[in-house]
C-alpha cells in the first residue's frame, strides 16, 4: 500500500471507468506486490512462469469488471484477490493439475514454538529465500490464506469470503500456516502424517 | 479481535522477506506491460459501439440511404415470398414438404376439415382455470373424466386440427392431417398461446431450478434426471448464483456432484460471492467428493 491513502479504491475504480487513465495506475500500485505474490505463492515453484501472465490477466479482469464492483459487498482488496485465486486456479485446470487440499486438521499436533526463530527477523537473502520456500510448501488453501492475511492485510472475515469457507476455517488455516512455518524454518518436521 | 487476527512475527518476517526478494526492475516492467495491457483493452472497448459516430451519420443524412437500402430489401424479399405463394397457394413453408411426400389424389376429407370450426375449445378451457405452473387438469375442466391427467384430458374432446380454419385447400388440410401434432405438443402449443401460461414461463423455470437445487442438495439422482430430461439447465442459478453443482458440494453429495458433472455442470462457475464449486470442493477436502470432481484421482 505505497500510494496515499486518500482516496478509497472504490473511488478509484470508478474514476477508472469514467476514463480517468492514472486512477487505475494508482491502485494497481497499492495492490500489485500483493496480488503478484498470491499468485506466485499460489502457483508455487512449478507454475512460476505463468504468474506474470496470470497478474496481467487478474488486471485485465478487475479493468473489464470495474462497473460491477460493489464496495457494498467487498473490500476491493477482496475483490481483487478472489479474481487472482480464479485466475490461478483456472490455470490449474487447464494444466490438468489436481490441487491437493490440506490434510484435515494436520496442525492439530503442531503446537507453536513459543520461542520465535531467528529466521523470523529477515537477516539475508538466503533466509529470505528459505521464509518464501516455506510458505510455498505449506498447503494451498494456508498458503493463500497466510499470504493474503499477511502481505494482502486481508481480515479473517475477508478471508473467508474470498476462499468461500467458514470464518473459523480461515482462522484455522492462518493458525496453522504460522505454526508449520515456524517449525519448518527451525529445521523440524511437522509430526503429522 | 483474537490473538490470531493479531499481527505475528512470522507475517513480518514473511513480507520482509519478499520485499528483499522483489526485483525492481522486474516489477517495473510488469508494471508497464500490465497498464499498456489494461490501457489497449480499455481502448479498444469503446471502439465496438462508437454511438456518437453512428449519430453523425444519420446526421449527415445517412438515414436516406438507410431507407433505401431497406425499402428496396423489403421489395425484392416481397418478390421471393410472393412468387411461390401465387404459384402454390396451398403450400407453406412447413407443409409443402409433407404435402409433396404424399400426393396421393384422393383427398381426405374430415368434418372437421369441411366445416372449418374455430379454435378448439378444449385447450383453453383447461388453460385458463388452473395456475400456469401446474400441470394437472382441475376436475372442474374436464367434468366428465375427473381422475386423468392433464395430457389424458386435452385428448379426450378430440379437438380438431388446430390449422385447419386456415387451411382453404384440400392439399393443405391433408398435409396437416396426415401429420397432426401428438397430444402433448398441442397441449403445449395451447399453454405457448394463453397469456397466462407466458407470464408463467419464467416462473415455472424458477421453480424447476429450485427443484434441481433441492434434489442436489438431497442426492435424488432420480428427480435430478427428470428435471434435466425436461430442459431445466444444469447450471441455472438461484439468487445468490449458486448452481446445483454448489448445492451438491455443499451438502457433500458425492453422487450428486458427480451426476451434474457429467451432465456439463461448469465447476468454476463461480458464485456471487466469487466462490466456485471447486473452492467449496477443495474447503470441505472430502476425498470421495474430490474424486466425484475429478479433482483426485
Amino acid at each position: 500500500m505505497e500510494d496515499d491513502d486518500a482516496v478509497d479504491d472504490a473511488d478509484l475504480l470508478r474514476a477508472h471507468g469514467a476514463g480517468d487513465q492514472h486512477a487505475f495506475a494508482r491502485l494497481y500500485d497499492r495492490y500489485d506486490r500483493a496480488c503478484f505474490h498470491l499468485i506466485r505463492r499460489l502457483l508455487g515453484g512449478a507454475h512460476a512462469d505463468a504468474a506474470e501472465d496470470l497478474h496481467q490477466e487478474t488486471w485485465i479482469a478487475v479493468s473489464r469488471n470495474a462497473a460491477g464492483f460493489d464496495p457494498a459487498r467487498a473490500s476491493f482488496a477482496a475483490w481483487l484477490f478472489t479474481i487472482a485465486r480464479h485466475k490461478t486456479f483456472d490455470h490449474f485446470r487447464r494444466q490438468r493439475v489436481t490441487v491437493l487440499a490440506t490434510a484435515p486438521e494436520e496442525a492439530a499436533t503442531m503446537t507453536p514454538d513459543p520461542q520465535p526463530s531467528p529466521l523470523e527477523q529477515v537477516q539475508s537473502r538466503q533466509g529470505a529465500e528459505e521464509i518464501v520456500a516455506a510458505v510455498e510448501a505449506l498447503p494451498i488453501e494456508q498458503r493463500g490464506v497466510f499470504v493474503m492475511f499477511s502481505e494482502g492485510e486481508l481480515s479473517l472475515e475477508e478471508i473467508a469470503q474470498v476462499t468461500g469457507v467458514a470464518f473459523e476455517t480461515a482462522k484455522s488455516r492462518l493458525r496453522y500456516a504460522r505454526a508449520r512455518l515456524r517449525q519448518s524454518l527451525a529445521g523440524e518436521r511437522p509430526t503429522h502424517v | 479481535m483474537s490473538d490470531h487476527d493479531a499481527p505475528d512475527p512470522i507475517d513480518k518476517a514473511y513480507t520482509q522477506a519478499e520485499a528483499m526478494l522483489d526485483d525492481e526492475a522486474a516489477r517495473a516492467a510488469r508494471r508497464a506491460r500490465v497498464l499498456g495491457a489494461v490501457a489497449g483493452d480499455v481502448q479498444a472497448a469503446p471502439s465496438v459501439s462508437a454511438p456518437p459516430r453512428r449519430r453523425v451519420s444519420w446526421a449527415a443524412g445517412g438515414w436516406l440511404a438507410a431507407a433505401s437500402v431497406a425499402g428496396v430489401s423489403v421489395l425484392v424479399a416481397l418478390q421471393f415470398t410472393r412468387a411461390p405463394l401465387m404459384r402454390e397457394p396451398p403450400a407453406r413453408a412447413e407443409t409443402s414438404i409433407v404435402a409433396d411426400q404424399a400426393p396421393a389424389p384422393t383427398p381426405v376429407t374430415t368434418p372437421a376439415a369441411d366445416k372449418s370450426p374455430p379454435a378448439p375449445p378444449a385447450a383453453p378451457q383447461q388453460w385458463k382455470s388452473p395456475p400456469a405452473d401446474v400441470a394437472v387438469a382441475p376436475p372442474l375442466a374436464f367434468p366428465a373424466s375427473p381422475g386423468k391427467a392433464a395430457s389424458e384430458t386435452v385428448t379426450a374432446p378430440a379437438p380438431p386440427p388446430p390449422a385447419a380454419p386456415q387451411a382453404p385447400n384440400a392439399g393443405n388440410v391433408q398435409a396437416l392431417i396426415i401429420t397432426p401434432p401428438p397430444t402433448e405438443a398441442r397441449a403445449e402449443s395451447a399453454r405457448a398461446e394463453s397469456p397466462t401460461a407466458q407470464a408463467a414461463a419464467p416462473a415455472s423455470l424458477a421453480v424447476q431450478t429450485a427443484r434441481l437445487h433441492a434434489a442436489a442438495a438431497a442426492g435424488r439422482l432420480a428427480e435430478l434426471t427428470s428435471l434435466l430430461a425436461q430442459g431445466t439447465p444444469v447450471d441455472a442459478p438461484d439468487s445468490e448464483g449458486e448452481t446445483a453443482l454448489m448445492k451438491a458440494v455443499q451438502a457433500n453429495r458425492p453422487a450428486a456432484a458427480d451426476f451434474l458433472v457429467r451432465h456439463g455442470a461448469n465447476l468454476d462457475r463461480a458464485n456471487r460471492a466469487g466462490v466456485s464449486a471447486r473452492d467449496m470442493a477443495i474447503s470441505i477436502n472430502d476425498p470421495q467428493l474430490n474424486r466425484a470432481l475429478g479433482l483426485e484421482p
